[in-house]
């Protein structure tokens, strides 16, 4: 067994109670772990043409070897599944959450968990030190996520670390997360509602263990070589706070000032971690980022109902197990009714601004009562059952606002971050080529450069020319055109596969650009490169293989064209990822850019070549196949070709 | 207690449940990543979102010395309280009257373990150049200063 991992798999039938181990090697030998490894696992097990709440649906959870190290950021875990939020149909993709969920399983004994069947009543998985139970949970069920964990801490053991759902996961909401500690969640892909559909309440871990290091020192002293509390790259840069001792984390092992992160006080004056989507909840501006206007579509202001309130909302919502993000899209799209006069809804009525009712909502949402029975389908499906009842421009703009098969538009240059030309154009060949939002895990791998374009245009675009040159090697990669940006939209879907592979978390990693610690360091800056050898220098120091950076670009490679082989198997290609076209031909907030339907089918034939797919279905292509070692994949792709193409 | 003049200094307030002290003392010491090998814990109690750091702090007048039937807990030159593994019977005296609870038993060794100040690390305790909000900080005194 190579040093990093601890060695098994715990495999668990719900429909048998049966639990059995599996050897970790068998999939950490030809990928590189977490998310890789799942692609893996998934292609191999998971049956094609069912729905996500089908007994034969199986969730899995991985580790990477880095999990659980002294590694920064390193405490993450990978969930996959078929996941019920993906609208029209669901289809695989994957969540990942930080947090001390994936350190403690390695310490007990396993790497993964691969969880499969249905249960008929209620259960908990108990896993301590190599040893694994279902218990029953009936006790557990309707308790919400705090709750839940510190009942078990209260049963098991304190340093229990614990995976679990709330009410909107036993209800079945399709955005329902999967909790862990307060504010760690597996949010985006609805896989709270595949725990609940299997009745799996928790997944309780603690173990003694550790995590075989091949170079203690190597490991050390690499990171002892990046220092401690730097700012991370991009993120906080342009900040005009300067560093603070007291940000919470949302990762073991994480020794970053991550600006991601804050306290927060609740109306009961809890302190309470809010990150990111939370930290926006309770930001006086945030909520109001929302507004956007453009083509024929006007996306109101969400209001914000002050900062102690939201940091009870952002509680609340966790706890009940609903992922943050539907805020960002039901309330201003709730907010859109009232303006053009709607006030209620199948004879319910909605007041979006007022703090009592949006909580009421929300229990409405994760209980599946009232109306929240309709939204808890997720504002898509919602239009197609409110499509008779409302005005067209409402439904229109419901649909917008989770353009991308169900997910919350997010960094695509025109709804909630601005997103300048390039970037815009290579978020959107990310967002049609990929299962989910793909632009959360790639905030380092290019997205978060934009912040730098939108500061300064001009010492930017110098800069960019020096990067471009020395990470692609052309120095127009990142030039505001619409042509050659498949190289950036390919490099960042890599990085984001292998920093949710080793794992490592997208605010820190890859160092694309070196850590600057304030606005002015950038200014005076003129390579602002970073080093992206750090990944391959902890994971040789960790696991004491010794790999070269195309061995693991060929890794993940092969593991994104498993990913597109499962959406394949799905039934999507290229005629779905057309119907992204209209969303990029509203204007971009930050520049006003735009592309046409034949603009768009330009650039996803630039970036399917790019990926050696074909140009009508937008799969990959046999000799593509071959030369990433996949040619095991090649007779299942003839057959759902000759579905097609008969 | 001449020449003692190392202390750990603790502000839980400040941790943020990094585990990153714990995961380089592991390493350091026994050369694996556990939270379970380590010479101190990281506590969190989650129902009050509050953190407790249990670590040695070489105390002045140390309980688990006193306490230790073996004479196996001695004090250094520097002040530093270590456990003489050879010496020590497992009575568990130590960690019962350590003021701290940051006497630890291990079960894959059979050995109770506590903070040492990375002996013979140069750089000093791994812990405390590793935290990054600085909740574990260490205090050298002077001779002068323990003379006022």
């Amino acid at each position: 067994m190579t040093a990093g991992w601890v060695g098994k798999i715990l495999d668990v039938d719900l429909n048998t109670g049966c639990i059995n181990h599996r050897d970790t090697m068998v999939y950490a030998e030809k990928s590189i772990g977490g998310r890789a490894m799942a692609a893996w696992i998934a292609w191999e097990e998971m049956p094609a043409g069912i729905d996500a709440y089908d007994p034969g649906n199986i969730i899995i959870i991985t580790t990477g070897p880095l999990t659980g190290t002294l590694a920064p950021t390193s405490g993450r875990t990978i969930m996959s599944s078929l996941s019920p939020r993906v609208y029209p149909k669901p289809w695989y993709t994957h969540s990942t959450l930080g947090g001390w969920f994936g350190p403690a399983l390695k310490y007990a004994g396993f790497d993964a968990i691969i969880v499969r069947g249905k249960s008929e009543t209620p259960v908990y998985l108990d896993i301590q030190d190599g040893k694994a139970t279902l218990v029953d949970a009936t006790t557990l069920w309707g308790m919400d996520a705090k709750q839940t964990q510190l009942a078990l801490k209260a049963k098991l053991a304190n340093q229990a670390q614990i995976l679990t759902i709330g009410p909107a996961g036993e209800n079945l909401v399709r955005f329902a997360t999967v909790q862990h500690s307060e504010d760690n969640a597996a949010g985006h892909s609805g896989f709270g509602a595949v725990w609940g559909s299997k009745k799996l309440k928790a997944i309780a871990v603690r173990g003694t263990g550790g995590i075989p290091i091949a170079n203690p020192n190597g490991l050390l002293q690499e990171v002892l070589n990046q220092g401690v509390f730097k700012v991370t790259p991009c993120n906080g840069v342009l900040s005009s706070q300067k560093a603070q001792k007291r940000r919470p984390i949302c990762s073991q092992a994480c020794t970053f000032n991550c600006f991601v992160g804050e306290y927060a006080h609740t109306v009961e004056e809890k302190v309470i971690p809010i990150h990111c989507i939370g930290g926006t909840w309770a930001s006086e501006n945030g909520m109001k980022k929302t507004k956007y206007t453009g083509g024929s579509v006007d996306v109101p202001a969400g209001q914000n109902f002050g900062f102690c309130e939201e940091a009870t909302l952002h509680e609340e919502c966790n706890n009940l197990g609903l992922d943050l993000w539907f805020r960002l899209v039901m309330q201003p799209w709730l907010i859109g009714c009232i303006q053009r006069g709607v006030r209620e809804i199948k004879g319910y009525p909605i007041a979006p601004t007022d703090i009592f009712w949006f909580d009421d909502f929300m229990h409405q949402l994760a209980y599946r009562k009232e109306l929240g029975n309709i939204f808890a389908d997720d504002l898509l499906r919602a239009m197609d059952e409110l499509e008779t009842e409302l005005p067209e421009d409402l439904i229109k703009l419901g649909r917008e606002l989770e353009f991308c098969f169900g997910f919350p538009a997010h960094r695509e240059g025109r709804f909630w971050d601005e997103e300048p030309l390039p970037f815009w154009v290579i978020s959107a060949m990310m967002y049609a080529s990929e299962s989910r939002d793909p632009t959360i895990g790639s905030h380092q791998s290019s997205l978060l450069l934009a912040d730098f374009l939108l500061a300064d245009r001009e010492i930017t675009r110098h800069q960019f020319r020096l990067l471009s040159d020395k990470v692609w090697g052309y120095p127009d990669a990142l030039e505001p055109t619409f042509e050659n940006k498949a190289p950036v939209a390919i490099w960042s879907q890599n990085q984001h596969m292998l920093i949710d592979s080793l794992p490592l978390c997208d605010f820190a990693f890859p160092q694309l650009v070196h850590p600057m610690e304030d606005q002015e360091e950038w200014k005076m800056t003129e390579d602002i490169s970073g080093d992206l050898d750090i990944d391959l220098r902890l994971l040789t120091a960790v696991t004491g293989v010794r790999k070269s950076r195309e061995e693991l670009t060929q890794a993940v490679e092969q593991a994104f064209t498993l990913e597109r082989m499962l959406l394949a198997r799905a039934g999507r290609s290229r005629n779905l990822e057309e119907g992204l076209a209209p969303h990029f031909k509203l204007p971009c907030r930050a520049d006003g850019t735009l592309v046409d339907e034949t603009g768009f089918s330009r650039l996803l034939d630039e970036y399917y070549s790019a990926r050696g797919w074909d140009l009508k279905l937008g799969w990959p292509q046999e000799d593509r196949l071959n030369a990433l070692g996949l040619a095991e994949v090649i007779p299942e792709l003839r057959h759902l070709r000759s579905k097609i193409t008969p | 207690m001449r020449g003692r003049n190392h202390k750990i200094l603790v502000n839980p307030q400040l941790c943020r449940d990094c585990q990153t002290c714990v995961l380089a003392c592991s390493l350091y010491h026994e050369n694996v990543c556990s939270l379970s090998l380590a010479r101190l814990q990281i506590i969190k109690d989650m129902e009050i979102y509050e953190f407790n750091i249990l670590i040695c702090r070489h105390c002045d007048q140390p309980e688990c010395v006193l306490a230790c039937p073996c004479n196996a807990i001695q004090v250094n030159k520097q002040g530093v309280i270590l456990i003489m593994a050879e010496d020590c019977n497992q009575c568990g005296l130590c960690a019962l009257n350590c003021p701290y609870e940051a006497i630890f038993y291990c079960e894959v060794s059979g050995k109770y373990n506590k903070c040492d100040l990375c002996a013979n690390r140069l750089g000093g305790p791994l812990c405390v150049e590793l935290c990054p909000v600085k909740a574990i900080t260490l205090n050298i005194e002077t001779a002068s200063a323990r003379r006022d």
